[in-house]
Protein backbone atom coordinates (compact mmCIF):
# COMPACT_ATOMS: atom_id res chain seq x y z
CA UNK A 1 0.00 0.00 0.00
CA UNK A 2 1.83 3.32 -0.68
CA UNK A 3 1.27 5.95 1.87
CA UNK A 4 -1.32 8.04 2.36
CA UNK A 5 0.46 11.38 2.88
CA UNK A 6 3.50 12.45 1.35
CA UNK A 7 4.93 15.76 2.42
CA UNK A 8 8.10 16.14 -0.25
CA UNK A 9 10.21 19.55 0.68
CA UNK A 10 7.47 21.44 1.95
CA UNK A 11 7.99 25.12 3.16
CA UNK A 12 5.49 28.08 3.83
CA UNK A 13 5.82 31.71 4.46
CA UNK A 14 3.47 34.11 5.31
CA UNK A 15 4.67 37.10 4.58
CA UNK A 16 8.45 37.37 6.16
CA UNK A 17 7.83 34.91 8.59
CA UNK A 18 9.32 31.51 7.60
CA UNK A 19 6.93 29.16 9.29
CA UNK A 20 7.82 25.81 8.28
CA UNK A 21 11.41 24.57 6.67
CA UNK A 22 12.04 21.99 3.94
CA UNK A 23 9.68 19.47 5.81
CA UNK A 24 9.87 15.89 4.43
CA UNK A 25 7.91 12.59 5.96
CA UNK A 26 5.93 9.86 4.81
CA UNK A 27 2.51 9.18 6.51
CA UNK A 28 1.93 5.04 5.97
CA UNK A 29 -1.31 4.01 5.25
CA UNK A 30 -3.91 3.61 7.93
CA UNK A 31 -1.02 4.64 10.05
CA UNK A 32 -1.58 6.92 13.29
CA UNK A 33 0.94 9.55 13.11
CA UNK A 34 1.91 12.57 15.59
CA UNK A 35 3.48 15.58 14.60
CA UNK A 36 5.43 16.91 18.45
CA UNK A 37 6.74 20.56 18.83
CA UNK A 38 6.88 23.47 20.32
CA UNK A 39 4.49 26.27 20.41
CA UNK A 40 4.60 28.09 16.99
CA UNK A 41 6.72 25.72 14.83
CA UNK A 42 4.13 25.83 12.31
CA UNK A 43 2.07 22.00 13.30
CA UNK A 44 -0.96 23.32 12.63
CA UNK A 45 -0.41 25.24 9.24
CA UNK A 46 1.07 21.67 8.00
CA UNK A 47 -2.30 20.19 8.78
CA UNK A 48 -4.18 22.89 7.02
CA UNK A 49 -1.93 22.37 4.18
CA UNK A 50 -2.64 18.95 3.97
CA UNK A 51 -6.11 19.21 3.95
CA UNK A 52 -5.70 21.75 1.48
CA UNK A 53 -7.39 24.71 3.25
CA UNK A 54 -4.31 26.57 2.43
CA UNK A 55 -1.15 26.07 0.33
CA UNK A 56 2.92 25.07 0.47
CA UNK A 57 4.94 28.32 -0.43
CA UNK A 58 7.09 25.61 -2.15
CA UNK A 59 6.96 21.69 -2.19
CA UNK A 60 4.36 19.28 -2.96
CA UNK A 61 1.62 17.38 -0.72
CA UNK A 62 0.10 14.18 -1.79
CA UNK A 63 -2.61 12.36 -0.26
CA UNK A 64 -3.47 8.95 -1.32
CA UNK A 65 -1.53 9.19 -4.59
CA UNK A 66 -3.06 13.03 -5.55
CA UNK A 67 -1.51 16.00 -5.41
CA UNK A 68 -3.33 18.74 -3.06
CA UNK A 69 -4.58 22.08 -4.82
CA UNK A 70 -7.83 22.32 -2.79
CA UNK A 71 -9.36 21.65 -0.10
CA UNK A 72 -9.99 17.29 0.11
CA UNK A 73 -13.59 16.87 0.38
CA UNK A 74 -13.95 13.81 3.08
CA UNK A 75 -11.14 14.59 5.00
CA UNK A 76 -12.08 14.14 8.92
CA UNK A 77 -10.71 17.10 11.18
CA UNK A 78 -10.51 18.00 14.52
CA UNK A 79 -9.45 21.12 16.19
CA UNK A 80 -8.35 22.43 19.58
CA UNK A 81 -11.77 23.37 19.76
CA UNK A 82 -14.82 21.50 19.95
CA UNK A 83 -16.40 23.38 17.59
CA UNK A 84 -19.80 22.41 17.92
CA UNK A 85 -23.15 24.06 16.60
CA UNK A 86 -24.81 25.13 20.03
CA UNK A 87 -28.26 24.87 18.16
CA UNK A 88 -27.68 21.39 17.49
CA UNK A 89 -28.22 17.94 19.85
CA UNK A 90 -24.83 16.15 20.27
CA UNK A 91 -26.39 13.60 17.94
CA UNK A 92 -27.30 16.54 15.40
CA UNK A 93 -23.39 17.84 15.29
CA UNK A 94 -22.17 14.17 14.54
CA UNK A 95 -24.67 14.18 11.96
CA UNK A 96 -23.71 17.69 10.65
CA UNK A 97 -20.89 16.37 8.31
CA UNK A 98 -23.30 14.33 6.63
CA UNK A 99 -25.87 16.89 5.92
CA UNK A 100 -23.21 19.53 4.44
CA UNK A 101 -22.08 16.67 2.51
CA UNK A 102 -25.62 16.54 1.34
CA UNK A 103 -26.23 13.13 2.08
CA UNK A 104 -29.05 11.92 4.36
CA UNK A 105 -28.53 12.53 7.93
CA UNK A 106 -31.14 9.21 8.63
CA UNK A 107 -28.86 6.92 6.90
CA UNK A 108 -25.92 7.78 9.05
CA UNK A 109 -27.72 7.65 12.39
CA UNK A 110 -27.24 3.86 13.40
CA UNK A 111 -23.14 4.68 12.64
CA UNK A 112 -23.75 7.73 14.88
CA UNK A 113 -24.87 5.87 17.91
CA UNK A 114 -22.59 3.30 18.03
CA UNK A 115 -19.98 5.69 17.47
CA UNK A 116 -21.56 7.47 20.76
CA UNK A 117 -21.53 4.57 22.66
CA UNK A 118 -18.07 3.90 21.84
CA UNK A 119 -17.07 7.10 23.16
CA UNK A 120 -19.21 6.81 26.20
CA UNK A 121 -21.94 9.22 25.04
CA UNK A 122 -24.81 6.87 25.10
CA UNK A 123 -27.54 8.42 26.63
CA UNK A 124 -26.49 12.48 25.70
CA UNK A 125 -27.90 11.93 22.29
CA UNK A 126 -30.31 14.75 22.43
CA UNK A 127 -28.33 17.24 24.72
CA UNK A 128 -27.14 20.56 23.46
CA UNK A 129 -23.21 21.08 23.47
CA UNK A 130 -23.32 23.71 26.76
CA UNK A 131 -24.73 20.75 28.62
CA UNK A 132 -21.45 18.51 27.64
CA UNK A 133 -18.34 18.92 29.90
CA UNK A 134 -15.01 19.98 28.03
CA UNK A 135 -13.93 16.50 27.70
CA UNK A 136 -17.25 14.88 26.21
CA UNK A 137 -17.95 17.94 23.58
CA UNK A 138 -14.31 17.03 22.35
CA UNK A 139 -15.27 12.95 22.03
CA UNK A 140 -18.45 14.63 19.97
CA UNK A 141 -15.86 16.32 17.91
CA UNK A 142 -13.76 13.03 17.00
CA UNK A 143 -17.26 11.27 16.53
CA UNK A 144 -18.36 13.81 14.73
CA UNK A 145 -14.76 13.50 12.49
CA UNK A 146 -15.35 9.72 12.30
CA UNK A 147 -18.55 9.41 11.18
CA UNK A 148 -18.39 8.63 7.29
CA UNK A 149 -14.98 6.62 7.49
CA UNK A 150 -12.81 8.85 6.39
CA UNK A 151 -9.48 7.60 4.97
CA UNK A 152 -7.63 10.27 6.59
CA UNK A 153 -8.06 12.31 9.81
CA UNK A 154 -6.37 15.19 10.71
CA UNK A 155 -6.46 16.22 14.48
CA UNK A 156 -4.97 19.67 15.47
CA UNK A 157 -4.40 19.51 19.42
CA UNK A 158 -7.42 18.17 19.97
CA UNK A 159 -6.96 17.74 23.89
CA UNK A 160 -5.02 20.68 24.41
CA UNK A 161 -7.88 22.57 26.39
CA UNK A 162 -8.16 19.67 28.69
CA UNK A 163 -6.91 19.46 32.01
CA UNK A 164 -4.51 16.50 32.45
CA UNK A 165 -6.67 13.51 33.78
CA UNK A 166 -9.61 14.29 31.23
CA UNK A 167 -6.83 14.31 28.34
CA UNK A 168 -5.49 10.90 29.67
CA UNK A 169 -8.51 9.14 30.09
CA UNK A 170 -9.24 10.87 26.14
CA UNK A 171 -6.19 9.49 24.86
CA UNK A 172 -7.31 6.13 25.43
CA UNK A 173 -11.03 7.03 24.12
CA UNK A 174 -9.19 7.90 21.14
CA UNK A 175 -7.19 4.71 20.50
CA UNK A 176 -10.90 2.88 20.90
CA UNK A 177 -12.42 5.22 18.49
CA UNK A 178 -9.32 4.38 16.01
CA UNK A 179 -9.03 0.62 16.42
CA UNK A 180 -12.49 0.54 15.34
CA UNK A 181 -12.17 2.76 12.19
CA UNK A 182 -8.72 2.70 11.13
CA UNK A 183 -8.42 5.93 9.03
CA UNK A 184 -4.87 7.28 8.60
CA UNK A 185 -4.58 9.93 11.31
CA UNK A 186 -2.26 12.85 11.18
CA UNK A 187 -1.81 13.83 15.23
CA UNK A 188 -0.80 16.99 15.89
CA UNK A 189 0.58 17.62 19.92
CA UNK A 190 2.53 19.13 22.31
CA UNK A 191 1.98 16.29 25.20
CA UNK A 192 5.50 13.65 24.43
CA UNK A 193 3.15 10.85 26.37
CA UNK A 194 0.13 11.43 24.21
CA UNK A 195 2.13 11.01 21.42
CA UNK A 196 4.17 8.09 22.70
CA UNK A 197 0.85 6.45 23.41
CA UNK A 198 -1.26 7.11 20.12
CA UNK A 199 1.36 6.57 17.73
CA UNK A 200 3.02 4.25 15.16
CA UNK A 201 5.39 7.41 14.38
CA UNK A 202 6.16 10.67 16.01
CA UNK A 203 8.01 13.32 14.11
CA UNK A 204 9.48 15.88 16.53
CA UNK A 205 9.82 19.14 14.99
CA UNK A 206 12.09 22.20 15.43
CA UNK A 207 10.82 25.63 16.85
CA UNK A 208 9.88 28.31 14.13
CA UNK A 209 10.86 27.90 11.43
CA UNK A 210 9.96 24.46 11.95
CA UNK A 211 12.27 21.70 11.06
CA UNK A 212 11.94 17.96 11.18
CA UNK A 213 14.26 16.97 14.31
CA UNK A 214 13.70 13.59 14.42
CA UNK A 215 11.48 10.70 13.60
CA UNK A 216 10.81 8.23 15.96
CA UNK A 217 8.94 4.51 15.30
CA UNK A 218 6.82 3.44 18.28
CA UNK A 219 6.82 -0.54 18.23
CA UNK A 220 4.57 -1.15 21.06
CA UNK A 221 2.03 -3.48 20.78
CA UNK A 222 -1.92 -2.43 20.94
CA UNK A 223 -4.10 -2.46 22.69
CA UNK A 224 -1.77 0.20 25.02
CA UNK A 225 -3.39 -0.09 28.39
CA UNK A 226 -2.72 2.08 30.81
CA UNK A 227 -0.13 0.06 32.31
CA UNK A 228 2.25 0.86 29.40
CA UNK A 229 2.58 4.46 30.72
CA UNK A 230 5.39 2.67 33.09
CA UNK A 231 6.64 0.62 31.10
CA UNK A 232 10.65 0.71 30.22
CA UNK A 233 9.83 0.76 26.46
CA UNK A 234 7.38 3.01 26.60
CA UNK A 235 9.53 5.28 28.69
CA UNK A 236 12.53 4.89 26.83
CA UNK A 237 11.02 6.41 23.70
CA UNK A 238 9.48 8.97 25.27
CA UNK A 239 12.73 9.94 26.32
CA UNK A 240 14.32 9.89 22.94
CA UNK A 241 11.04 12.45 21.74
CA UNK A 242 11.92 14.55 24.70
CA UNK A 243 16.05 14.34 24.15
CA UNK A 244 14.40 15.99 20.65
CA UNK A 245 12.52 18.17 22.13
CA UNK A 246 14.67 19.94 24.93
CA UNK A 247 17.75 20.33 22.61
CA UNK A 248 15.29 23.37 20.62
CA UNK A 249 15.87 26.80 21.86
CA UNK A 250 12.79 28.62 22.84
CA UNK A 251 10.64 29.53 19.61
CA UNK A 252 9.83 33.38 20.66
CA UNK B 1 -48.30 13.21 41.47
CA UNK B 2 -44.94 14.67 41.41
CA UNK B 3 -45.72 16.53 38.13
CA UNK B 4 -48.94 17.21 39.43
CA UNK B 5 -47.28 19.40 42.69
CA UNK B 6 -44.92 20.77 40.31
CA UNK B 7 -47.34 22.43 37.90
CA UNK B 8 -48.22 23.66 40.93
CA UNK B 9 -45.65 24.52 42.50
CA UNK B 10 -45.05 26.85 39.26
CA UNK B 11 -48.17 28.44 38.90
CA UNK B 12 -48.02 29.76 42.23
CA UNK B 13 -43.88 30.97 41.39
CA UNK B 14 -45.72 32.75 38.65
CA UNK B 15 -48.34 34.14 39.86
CA UNK B 16 -45.80 35.01 42.66
CA UNK B 17 -43.40 36.22 40.46
CA UNK B 18 -46.32 38.63 38.53
CA UNK B 19 -47.71 39.54 42.00
CA UNK B 20 -44.68 41.79 42.95
CA UNK B 21 -43.87 44.08 40.37
CA UNK B 22 -48.29 44.49 39.89
CA UNK B 23 -48.45 45.51 43.80
CA UNK B 24 -45.76 47.78 43.04
CA UNK B 25 -47.25 49.42 40.01
CA UNK B 26 -50.54 49.38 41.97
CA UNK B 27 -49.16 51.21 45.21
CA UNK B 28 -47.49 53.89 42.44
CA UNK B 29 -51.39 54.43 41.27
CA UNK B 30 -52.53 54.65 44.60
CA UNK B 31 -49.98 57.33 45.36
CA UNK B 32 -50.22 59.02 42.42
CA UNK B 33 -54.08 58.92 43.10
CA UNK B 34 -53.96 59.96 46.63
CA UNK B 35 -50.26 61.72 46.29
CA UNK B 36 -51.21 64.38 43.99
CA UNK B 37 -54.31 66.67 44.85
CA UNK B 38 -52.00 66.80 48.32
CA UNK B 39 -48.95 68.24 46.54
CA UNK B 40 -51.37 70.89 45.08
CA UNK B 41 -50.59 69.41 41.18
CA UNK B 42 -52.91 71.03 38.80
CA UNK B 43 -55.15 68.30 37.30
CA UNK B 44 -54.25 69.74 33.94
CA UNK B 45 -50.72 69.13 34.26
CA UNK B 46 -50.62 65.55 36.24
CA UNK B 47 -54.71 64.13 36.10
CA UNK B 48 -55.51 61.72 38.23
CA UNK B 49 -55.59 57.96 37.43
CA UNK B 50 -59.24 57.18 37.83
CA UNK B 51 -59.55 60.23 35.16
CA UNK B 52 -57.23 58.30 32.72
CA UNK B 53 -59.52 55.45 33.00
CA UNK B 54 -62.08 57.25 32.18
CA UNK B 55 -61.40 59.14 29.47
CA UNK B 56 -59.63 55.99 28.67
CA UNK B 57 -63.53 54.40 27.90
CA UNK B 58 -65.12 57.16 26.42
CA UNK B 59 -62.66 57.23 23.65
CA UNK B 60 -61.87 53.56 23.52
CA UNK B 61 -62.88 52.90 20.07
CA UNK B 62 -60.82 55.70 18.76
CA UNK B 63 -57.89 54.61 20.65
CA UNK B 64 -58.67 51.31 18.92
CA UNK B 65 -58.09 53.04 15.51
CA UNK B 66 -55.73 55.17 16.34
CA UNK B 67 -53.60 51.64 17.52
CA UNK B 68 -54.21 49.88 14.36
CA UNK B 69 -53.02 52.88 12.11
CA UNK B 70 -50.01 53.65 14.09
CA UNK B 71 -49.53 49.26 14.32
CA UNK B 72 -49.98 48.94 11.14
CA UNK B 73 -47.16 51.42 10.22
CA UNK B 74 -44.43 50.48 12.32
CA UNK B 75 -45.18 46.45 11.34
CA UNK B 76 -44.99 47.31 8.13
CA UNK B 77 -41.80 49.26 8.74
CA UNK B 78 -40.16 47.08 10.63
CA UNK B 79 -41.44 44.07 8.55
CA UNK B 80 -39.19 46.21 5.70
CA UNK B 81 -36.50 47.00 7.71
CA UNK B 82 -35.99 43.15 8.22
CA UNK B 83 -36.24 42.03 4.92
CA UNK B 84 -33.90 44.88 3.93
CA UNK B 85 -31.33 44.86 6.59
CA UNK B 86 -30.85 41.06 6.32
CA UNK B 87 -30.03 41.72 2.60
CA UNK B 88 -28.00 44.54 3.01
CA UNK B 89 -26.00 42.24 5.31
CA UNK B 90 -26.12 39.66 2.64
CA UNK B 91 -24.88 41.64 0.00
CA UNK B 92 -22.25 42.80 2.16
CA UNK B 93 -20.94 39.57 3.23
CA UNK B 94 -21.12 37.92 -0.07
CA UNK B 95 -19.91 41.01 -2.17
CA UNK B 96 -16.60 42.12 -0.78
CA UNK B 97 -16.05 44.81 -3.62
CA UNK B 98 -18.97 46.16 -2.73
CA UNK B 99 -18.75 45.93 1.43
CA UNK B 100 -16.04 48.62 0.51
CA UNK B 101 -18.19 51.05 -1.20
CA UNK B 102 -21.43 50.30 0.61
CA UNK B 103 -19.74 50.25 4.43
CA UNK B 104 -19.02 53.87 4.72
CA UNK B 105 -21.66 55.32 2.66
CA UNK B 106 -24.02 53.72 5.75
CA UNK B 107 -22.36 54.62 8.39
CA UNK B 108 -22.53 58.16 7.00
CA UNK B 109 -26.26 57.76 6.08
CA UNK B 110 -26.05 56.47 9.86
CA UNK B 111 -25.02 59.71 11.62
CA UNK B 112 -27.99 61.60 9.77
CA UNK B 113 -30.12 61.92 12.91
CA UNK B 114 -33.73 60.33 10.87
CA UNK B 115 -36.00 62.09 12.79
CA UNK B 116 -34.86 65.60 11.36
CA UNK B 117 -35.14 64.80 7.84
CA UNK B 118 -39.10 63.37 8.85
CA UNK B 119 -40.18 66.91 7.48
CA UNK B 120 -38.81 65.90 4.24
CA UNK B 121 -40.73 63.06 3.59
CA UNK B 122 -43.77 64.73 4.14
CA UNK B 123 -42.42 66.86 1.55
CA UNK B 124 -41.66 63.62 -1.16
CA UNK B 125 -44.23 61.54 -0.02
CA UNK B 126 -47.12 63.45 1.11
CA UNK B 127 -48.99 63.48 4.51
CA UNK B 128 -50.16 59.93 3.79
CA UNK B 129 -49.51 56.22 5.17
CA UNK B 130 -45.74 56.23 2.91
CA UNK B 131 -44.25 58.42 5.00
CA UNK B 132 -44.94 56.91 8.26
CA UNK B 133 -43.47 53.92 7.24
CA UNK B 134 -40.70 55.22 5.78
CA UNK B 135 -39.47 57.12 9.05
CA UNK B 136 -40.27 53.47 11.05
CA UNK B 137 -38.16 51.67 8.33
CA UNK B 138 -35.52 53.83 8.52
CA UNK B 139 -35.26 54.07 12.21
CA UNK B 140 -35.60 50.07 12.73
CA UNK B 141 -33.05 49.34 9.87
CA UNK B 142 -29.51 49.54 11.54
CA UNK B 143 -29.82 47.47 14.64
CA UNK B 144 -31.96 44.33 12.13
CA UNK B 145 -28.64 45.39 9.44
CA UNK B 146 -25.76 45.50 11.90
CA UNK B 147 -27.36 42.39 14.36
CA UNK B 148 -27.75 40.66 10.73
CA UNK B 149 -24.60 41.34 9.50
CA UNK B 150 -22.66 39.74 13.23
CA UNK B 151 -24.69 36.98 13.14
CA UNK B 152 -24.26 35.82 9.26
CA UNK B 153 -20.72 37.22 9.19
CA UNK B 154 -19.06 36.38 12.02
CA UNK B 155 -18.68 32.38 11.58
CA UNK B 156 -16.37 30.37 14.13
CA UNK B 157 -13.18 29.81 11.20
CA UNK B 158 -12.90 26.20 12.37
CA UNK B 159 -16.92 25.68 11.54
CA UNK B 160 -16.37 27.21 8.22
CA UNK B 161 -12.75 24.68 7.39
CA UNK B 162 -14.86 21.32 8.66
CA UNK B 163 -18.05 22.46 6.55
CA UNK B 164 -16.04 23.04 3.46
CA UNK B 165 -13.79 19.60 3.89
CA UNK B 166 -17.00 18.05 4.50
CA UNK B 167 -17.99 19.42 1.23
CA UNK B 168 -20.61 22.18 2.16
CA UNK B 169 -21.86 24.27 -0.88
CA UNK B 170 -22.46 27.81 -0.67
CA UNK B 171 -25.89 27.22 -0.58
CA UNK B 172 -25.81 24.44 2.43
CA UNK B 173 -23.53 26.86 4.22
CA UNK B 174 -25.76 29.74 4.07
CA UNK B 175 -28.70 27.47 5.54
CA UNK B 176 -27.27 25.37 8.27
CA UNK B 177 -24.58 26.95 9.24
CA UNK B 178 -24.73 31.46 8.93
CA UNK B 179 -28.80 31.58 8.99
CA UNK B 180 -29.13 29.46 12.49
CA UNK B 181 -26.31 31.40 13.54
CA UNK B 182 -27.61 34.74 12.94
CA UNK B 183 -31.17 33.63 14.64
CA UNK B 184 -30.43 35.06 18.00
CA UNK B 185 -28.90 37.76 16.62
CA UNK B 186 -31.91 39.17 14.49
CA UNK B 187 -34.23 38.13 17.10
CA UNK B 188 -32.66 40.46 20.03
CA UNK B 189 -32.19 43.14 16.94
CA UNK B 190 -36.10 42.93 16.63
CA UNK B 191 -36.60 43.74 20.57
CA UNK B 192 -34.62 46.85 19.74
CA UNK B 193 -35.81 47.77 16.29
CA UNK B 194 -39.96 47.31 17.47
CA UNK B 195 -39.81 50.26 19.85
CA UNK B 196 -37.69 52.45 17.46
CA UNK B 197 -40.29 51.75 14.55
CA UNK B 198 -42.66 52.65 16.86
CA UNK B 199 -41.09 56.05 17.70
CA UNK B 200 -40.84 56.18 13.27
CA UNK B 201 -44.42 56.08 13.06
CA UNK B 202 -45.50 58.75 15.98
CA UNK B 203 -43.26 60.76 14.67
CA UNK B 204 -44.58 60.52 11.27
CA UNK B 205 -48.07 61.39 12.72
CA UNK B 206 -46.77 64.44 14.60
CA UNK B 207 -45.78 66.04 11.49
CA UNK B 208 -49.26 65.60 9.46
CA UNK B 209 -52.04 63.39 8.98
CA UNK B 210 -55.23 62.66 10.78
CA UNK B 211 -54.75 58.89 11.99
CA UNK B 212 -53.09 57.47 14.74
CA UNK B 213 -51.73 57.22 18.24
CA UNK B 214 -49.47 60.31 17.73
CA UNK B 215 -52.24 62.19 15.98
CA UNK B 216 -54.76 61.68 18.98
CA UNK B 217 -51.48 62.60 21.60
CA UNK B 218 -51.40 65.94 19.40
CA UNK B 219 -55.14 66.56 19.62
CA UNK B 220 -55.39 65.82 23.65
CA UNK B 221 -52.33 68.46 23.83
CA UNK B 222 -54.58 71.55 21.45
CA UNK B 223 -57.32 70.64 23.95
CA UNK B 224 -55.58 70.79 26.67
CA UNK B 225 -56.82 67.27 27.49
CA UNK B 226 -54.14 65.98 29.21
CA UNK B 227 -56.66 62.97 30.25
CA UNK B 228 -56.58 61.77 26.61
CA UNK B 229 -53.26 62.03 26.27
CA UNK B 230 -52.41 59.99 29.10
CA UNK B 231 -55.14 57.61 27.78
CA UNK B 232 -53.19 57.17 24.45
CA UNK B 233 -49.97 56.85 26.07
CA UNK B 234 -51.46 53.80 28.28
CA UNK B 235 -52.64 52.16 24.88
CA UNK B 236 -49.22 52.52 23.19
CA UNK B 237 -47.64 50.86 26.03
CA UNK B 238 -49.54 48.29 26.09
CA UNK B 239 -49.29 47.90 22.21
CA UNK B 240 -45.53 48.04 22.40
CA UNK B 241 -45.39 45.33 25.70
CA UNK B 242 -47.77 43.17 23.41
CA UNK B 243 -45.32 43.33 20.54
CA UNK B 244 -42.07 42.73 22.70
CA UNK B 245 -43.96 39.84 24.17
CA UNK B 246 -44.74 38.09 21.07
CA UNK B 247 -40.98 38.43 20.09
CA UNK B 248 -40.13 36.78 23.38
CA UNK B 249 -42.37 33.97 22.59
CA UNK B 250 -40.87 33.26 19.22
CA UNK B 251 -37.41 33.59 20.54
CA UNK B 252 -38.02 30.98 23.28
CA UNK B 253 -39.54 28.87 20.64
CA UNK B 254 -36.76 29.15 18.25
CA UNK B 255 -33.97 29.42 20.53
CA UNK B 256 -34.68 26.19 22.95
CA UNK B 257 -31.06 25.64 22.76
CA UNK B 258 -29.78 28.97 24.04
CA UNK B 259 -27.91 28.45 27.78
CA UNK B 260 -30.03 31.29 29.33
CA UNK B 261 -33.41 30.22 28.07
CA UNK B 262 -32.71 27.20 30.38
CA UNK B 263 -35.43 27.20 33.46
CA UNK B 264 -38.00 30.00 32.43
Amino acid sequence: MPPAVVIAGVSKSFGATVALEDLSFDVPHKSFVSIVGPSGCGKSTLLRMVAGLIVPSRGAITVRGETVRAPIRGVGMVFQSPALLPWRSTLGNILFVAEMGGLKSAHHRGRAEELMALAGLAGFEQSYPHELSGGMQQRTSICRAMLLKPPLILMDEPFGALDVITRERMGFALQTLWSESRSTVLFVTHSISEAVLLSDIVVVMTPRPGRIRDVVAIELPRPRESAILRDARFLALSARVRDGIEAQPWAD
Amino acid sequence: MGGLSQLRRRIVHAVVGMGKPAAGFLALLLLWQWGAPLAGIPRYVLPLPTAIAARFAETFAVQLAGLAATGLTTILGLTLALVAGVLMALVVIYVPLLRTLIMPLLAAFNSIPKIAVAPLFVIWFGLGIESKILLAFLLALFPVFVNALTGLGEIEPDLLDLSILAGGTPWRIFMKLRLMNAVPYITDALKVAFPLALVGSIVGEFIGGNEGIGHLILAGQFDLDTPLVFAALASITAFTTLGIGAIAVFERAVLRWRPSQRGR
